[in-house]
């Protein structure tokens, strides 16, 4: 338990270590926005080669990148696939019949059991998902024998296969944007200069400080209570209660088990913890000095001119074209 | 010159009998008294009272001059340090330095001074190679370390040591006990709460409580040869003290014996 990294920080020297992280977040979100903004092939090209040079500039490790776009696979197929089968506006560029009958449908049925059974053994998971789905397509199109059932049509649009290409790749530059500010950022640092950028807030009374506390106690606690969890796991074990086998509702009760205590004892440190900081003088929503302070420099400013600028010129050049 | 004073002090919890009954006591500056009692003695509660994390039903607390109430009370917890008794709930600070910083950071402190001030105390417990370490990655006894460095940054007149050292391995409670020694050797009021009365016999003043009453209030001498009042308050007694007693019971008279177990009682 004792190597747990919270966040995704790995140390570095290169220039984006250096900034701060408050021009980080401005730049982060700027750019974000000005993904959304730009609209043809042109511009997002752009875009990515950008992308490419601060991967580079910053010596940022491209296995991370591509480990940290791993959550987001099953979002970008399924929101490809969606804007491929239902957008209807452009040139038609692609007509699939499929014509499902009882024998296909039976054999269809097959390999989808097939696949959920074999899936767990199986490494390269999407391209075997997706090694199905064109296998099942291909038998509706080619092999009907028997009675037909239904005789649905999949019609491919240009702006449909236009969209799910937008779409990917701008998921993709913002998770991969957002991976290099948490890879180079630490989650101290981030708190501290969300906290900094969020202090207009105050304006609707809500506490700028009180959230990024609250976000630091938080990432404190983590390992802690992944700690507590294991004994708490162990223990359950010992008493008999097996937390890898079982049908769903056994592990429902498994985790119920593993819960209950769980949030007694977050209630129980919690309380401990508050008197704790109100022993050492915490008082919620008065100043405190802090030993950490941001300190912004020439590259923080250049970088958020730049972004700004980037982000105006994109404004301009949609609005020209 | 008293520092704490408490009179006619009562308190229970909501719905509960009461846990504190007629506490007396009086605390003078620069002493270490060890309020020594049996779980559920009500001894952690009587430490909450005192730095108004709990409010009393009935009597009035004096720190140093000033009443204990709802005006007085940050005032108050700015002379009083605590060093609870889990080295993990009391550790607020995301790393070392971090947590050392927290009090002071709410005191206003100026940040030079906080820097100086972590360097010097985290020293002064032998942390000073840790401060960028995070707390799971320290032992309790580390942890237990490094709160004291907090308290002792904030430079209070009074510290309490809330069973801060149930949770620590001999070795580490044997420390933390150099440390309180220590502290108290530079003149800072020093209470100790605990329910070991090995811990107990280096004060300067030992106050027994039982079922929320104070059973007796003595130096270490005192307490130890009053053997009646050690009976009734259910307390694990030293066991050279237990063998003295049980040497008083049997026929063997033997004065040198008993003078060796006395002084071993005493730890001298």
């Amino acid at each position: 338990m004792n190597n747990i990294i919270i966040g995704q920080y790995v140390p570095g020297d290169s220039f984006l270590y250096k900034m701060d992280p408050r021009s980080k977040i401005v730049a982060l979100i700027l750019l974000m926005v000005s993904t959304f903004i730009l609209q043809n092939v042109f511009h997002i090209l752009v875009m990515l080669s950008l992308v490419l040079i601060l991967l580079w500039a910053g010596g940022i490790p491209i296995g991370r990148i591509i480990r940290g776009l791993r959550p987001i696979m099953i979002l970008l197929t399924f929101t490809f696939t969606f804007q491929i089968l239902f957008v209807e506006t452009g040139s038609l560029l692609y007509t699939l019949p499929l014509t499902i009958s009882v024998y296909n449908l039976l054999i269809a049925i097959a390999l989808v059991v097939l696949y959920v059974l074999t899936r767990k053994r199986v490494r390269f998971r999407l391209f075997y998902f997706l090694a199905y789905v064109a296998g099942i397509l291909a038998l509706f199109n080619l092999f009907a024998p028997g009675d037909v059932l239904t005789s649905p049509v999949i019609n491919v649009y240009s702006d449909g296969v236009r969209g799910a290409f937008y779409i990917m790749i701008r998921l993709v530059i913002i998770v991969t944007l957002s991976t290099i500010l948490t890879l180079t950022t630490k989650p101290t640092d981030l708190t501290l200069g969300l906290e900094q950028l969020l202090k207009p807030l105050s304006l609707i009374k809500i506490s700028a400080e009180e959230i990024a506390l609250i976000i630091s106690i938080a990432l404190r606690y983590i390992p802690t209570l992944l700690d507590e969890a294991n004994k708490i796991m162990l223990a359950q074990a010992s008493r008999g209660v097996d937390f890898t086998e079982g049908k769903l509702k056994d592990k429902i009760m498994q985790i119920i088990s593993l819960l209950v205590p769980m949030f007694i004892i977050s209630f129980k440190r919690s309380d401990e913890l508050a008197n704790a900081m109100e022993a050492r003088n915490f008082v919620p929503g008065q100043y405190r000095t802090r030993l950490h302070v941001l300190s912004w420099q020439w590259i923080d400013t250049v970088v958020v001119i730049t972004s700004t600028l980037f982000i105006a010129g994109s404004i301009v050049v949609v609005i020209l074209t | 010159m008293n520092i704490i004073e408490i009179r006619d002090l009562h308190f229970h919890y909501v719905e509960q009998e009461q846990v504190l009954e007629d506490i007396n006591l009086t605390i003078e500056k620069g002493e270490w008294v060890s309020v020594l009692g049996h779980n559920g003695s009500g001894k952690s509660t009587l430490s909450q009272l005192i730095i108004g994390l709990l409010k009393a039903d009935q009597g009035e607390i004096i720190v140093d001059g000033l009443t204990l109430n709802e005006d007085t009370v940050y005032d108050i917890r700015k002379k009083i340090g605590i060093v609870f008794q889990n080295p993990d709930n009391q550790f607020v600070g995301v790393t070392v330095e971090d947590d050392i910083a927290f009090g002071m950071e709410n005191l206003c402190f100026p940040r030079e001074e906080i820097i100086r001030r972590i360097d010097e105390y985290s020293k002064r417990v032998r942390m000073n190679e840790y401060l960028k370490k995070e707390p799971h990655n320290l032992s309790g006894g580390q942890k237990q370390r490094v709160a004291i460095a907090g308290i002792l940054a904030m430079n209070t007149d009074i510290i309490i040591f809330d069973e801060a050292t149930s949770m620590l391995d001999p070795k580490g409670r044997d420390e933390i006990l150099d440390y309180i020694k220590e502290i108290n050797a530079q003149g800072v009021t020093v209470i100790t709460i605990t329910h070991d009365m090995k811990e107990a016999i280096h004060s300067d003043k030992i106050v027994i409580l039982k079922e929320g009453k104070i059973l007796k209030v003595g130096t270490p001498k005192e307490v130890l040869n009053d053997k009646a009042t050690l009976n009734a308050s259910n307390l694990e007694l030293l066991l050279p003290l237990k063998l003295m007693y049980q040497l008083e019971e049997s026929k063997i008279d033997n004065p040198d014996l008993k003078d060796y177990l006395w002084q071993l009682s005493l730890n001298r």
